[in-house]
C-alpha cells in the first residue's frame, strides 16, 4: 500500500512525458497489479501455458486467449517502446505470428509462459527500432516526433512507477542512479548501448561495463 | 551440463535487455537451445523484469484485431518451415560461401571477448587466439566457433546440436591459399570442444575461410572435403 500512496503522490510534473492529449491509464494498472495476487497470476500463468499448448498444437484458440488475456498490455507495452499507434499494432501482429511458430519450443522449466511472450513481443519491437528497415518508411517529421518522445520513456525523476509495487523496484532503488537509468532505458525504452551512450554522454565502453556491474547486483539483490 | 563462463552469463543478461546484436542475440539462443542452465538463467531474469512490462499503460486493441492475427496466421502458415538447425545441408563441400559471408566475420568479431574460457578449462592460462571463425549451417545459424592461435593450433566448440551418425566423422578445415587448396586441421569423432594442432600451416589470416564437413569415419579418404557441409565461415581479425 505504500508504494501506491508513494506513486499517485508524485506531482504531475514529475511525469512530463505523459502527452497531455491521451488518457492517463496509470490507476487502472495501479488497481490491476495490486488485485494479482498469486491466485491470478497462477490462473494466468496456467491459462497462458495452455494457450501455448495450444498454439504448439495448431489450434488458434491458443492466440485467441493470449490476445484476451494479455492483448491490452501487450499492445501497451509495444507502445510505450515505440511511441506510434500503427507500429506497435504492426509489432503486435508481427508476434503473434512469432508465438504461434515457435510455440513448440517454449519449455516451461526455464521461465514463465508470460516471461516469453513479454520477450517477443520486446524483440519484435527492437528489431523494428533496429534491425528492418521500417523506420526508413516514415517521413523525417513523423520520425523526428518519434524519437523525441521516446526520450521520454524513462524520467530522471520518479522512474518508481515503472516497476510497479515490486520486489525489482526496491533493488532498482539500490543501484546507483546512472546505472539504474541505463538499464531502464534498455528494457523500458528499448535503447541500444549506443543511444545509452549518446544520452548519458558517456563513453560506450563505460556504458557496457556500468550496465554489467548495474545488472550483476540486480541479480544479487533479486535472488 | 556446460560450465557457463561469466561472458556467456554477462551476454545471456544484455540477451534479457535487448542490448544484442542480431547476431550476439542467435548465438546466444544457440547455447540456449543446448543448454538448459543459461535457459533458466535467462528464463528467471526476464521474468523478474516483468515488472517493468507491466508498467506500461494498457491500450485497448482495435476492433478486429484478433481477426486479423489469425487471417495472418492462416496466410503465412502455409511458406514452408526453416530447416532445424542442427541437420547438415546436402550441399557439396565445393559450393560457394554461405549466404551471409560477412554476418559470420560480424559474429566472429564481436566475440572477441567469449573466444576465452569458454568452459574449456585445460586452455588456462587462456592465450588469445589470432583469429576467430563462426561456422554457420546454409540458413545462417551458427554451429561451430573455430579459435585459430597461429603456431599450428587451434580450437573448436560446437553451439548447436551436431547430429554425427556412428560410421561417420567430422572435419574441421581451413583454405590458408588458393595455392595449397583445402587443409585438414583434425577429424573428430563428435561435436564436442577440441583442441586441434597440426602442421607446418601458415599463420591464419583475416577472411581465412573454415569449416566443418561430415566425412567418413576417420576422415576424408581423400585429403580434401567430400561430404556436406555442417558449417562454414570465415575468420575475422582478434585485436
Amino acid at each position: 500500500m505504500q508504494n501506491l500512496t508513494v506513486a499517485l503522490a508524485l506531482p504531475r510534473q514529475a511525469f512530463p512525458f505523459i502527452p497531455t492529449g491521451l488518457p492517463i491509464t496509470v490507476w487502472e494498472f495501479r488497481e490491476e497489479s495490486i488485485l494479482a495476487k498469486d491466485t491470478d497470476a497462477d490462473a494466468r500463468s496456467t491459462l497462458l501455458s495452455r494457450a501455448l499448448a495450444d498454439c504448439a498444437a495448431g489450434n488458434q484458440a491458443g492466440v485467441d486467449a493470449i490476445l484476451e488475456s494479455e492483448g491490452r498490455q501487450l499492445l501497451g507495452v509495444a507502445q510505450r517502446i515505440l511511441a506510434r499507434r500503427d507500429l506497435a499494432e504492426e509489432a503486435l501482429q508481427d508476434a503473434m505470428l512469432q508465438v504461434w511458430r515457435k510455440a513448440k519450443q517454449f519449455n516451461a522449466s526455464s521461465g514463465s509462459a508470460r516471461g516469453w511472450i513479454y520477450a517477443i513481443l520486446r524483440n519484435r519491437c527492437l528489431n523494428i527500432l533496429r534491425g528492418d528497415k521500417r523506420l526508413s518508411t516514415l517521413a523525417p517529421a513523423d520520425l523526428a516526433t518519434l524519437q523525441e518522445s521516446r526520450q521520454q520513456i524513462v524520467p530522471e525523476e520518479g522512474w518508481e512507477i515503472l516497476a510497479g509495487p515490486s520486489r525489482i523496484r526496491d533493488c532498482l532503488g539500490g543501484l546507483d542512479s546512472q546505472s539504474r537509468h541505463a538499464i531502464l532505458l534498455a528494457h523500458v525504452a528499448g535503447y541500444s548501448h549506443a543511444e545509452i551512450s549518446t544520452r548519458q554522454d558517456v563513453p560506450l565502453g563505460t556504458i557496457k561495463s556500468l550496465i554489467r556491474r548495474g545488472l550483476q547486483a540486480l541479480k544479487e539483490c533479486l535472488s | 551440463m556446460t560450465d557457463l563462463s561469466a561472458e556467456i552469463i554477462a551476454l545471456s543478461d544484455e540477451y534479457v535487455l535487448g542490448l544484442l546484436t542480431p547476431t550476439e542475440a542467435a548465438l546466444v539462443e544457440e547455447i540456449m537451445a543446448r543448454d538448459i542452465e543459461l535457459a533458466q538463467r535467462v528464463g528467471d531474469l526476464r521474468d523478474r523484469l516483468l515488472p517493468l512490462d507491466l508498467s506500461a499503460a494498457p491500450v485497448d486493441l482495435p476492433e478486429g484485431f484478433g481477426v486479423q492475427v489469425a487471417e495472418q496466421l492462416a496466410n503465412k502458415d502455409q511458406l514452408p518451415k526453416m530447416q532445424f538447425a542442427g541437420v547438415p545441408t546436402e550441399k557439396p563441400a565445393n559450393q560457394p560461401a554461405a549466404p551471409k559471408p560477412w554476418l559470420a566475420g560480424m559474429l566472429a568479431a564481436s566475440l572477441a571477448g567469449i573466444a576465452v574460457g569458454f568452459g574449456v578449462a585445460w586452455m588456462q592460462p587462456a592465450p588469445a587466439p589470432k583469429v576467430v571463425a563462426v561456422l554457420m549451417d546454409a540458413q545462417g545459424v551458427p554451429q561451430a566457433v573455430v579459435d585459430d592461435y597461429g603456431n599450428d593450433t587451434a580450437t573448436v566448440r560446437f553451439v548447436a546440436d551436431v547430429p554425427v551418425p556412428a560410421d561417420r566423422s567430422l572435419q574441421v578445415w581451413t583454405l590458408p591459399s588458393a595455392d595449397m587448396g583445402p587443409t585438414s586441421l583434425g577429424v573428430l569423432t563428435g561435436a564436442g570442444a577440441a583442441q586441434l594442432s597440426f602442421d607446418d600451416l601458415p599463420d591464419p589470416s583475416a577472411e581465412q575461410l573454415y569449416e566443418v564437413t561430415l566425412e567418413p569415419l576417420g576422415g576424408s579418404p581423400t585429403g580434401r572435403p567430400t561430404g556436406p557441409i555442417i558449417g562454414k565461415g570465415f575468420a575475422a581479425e582478434q585485436t
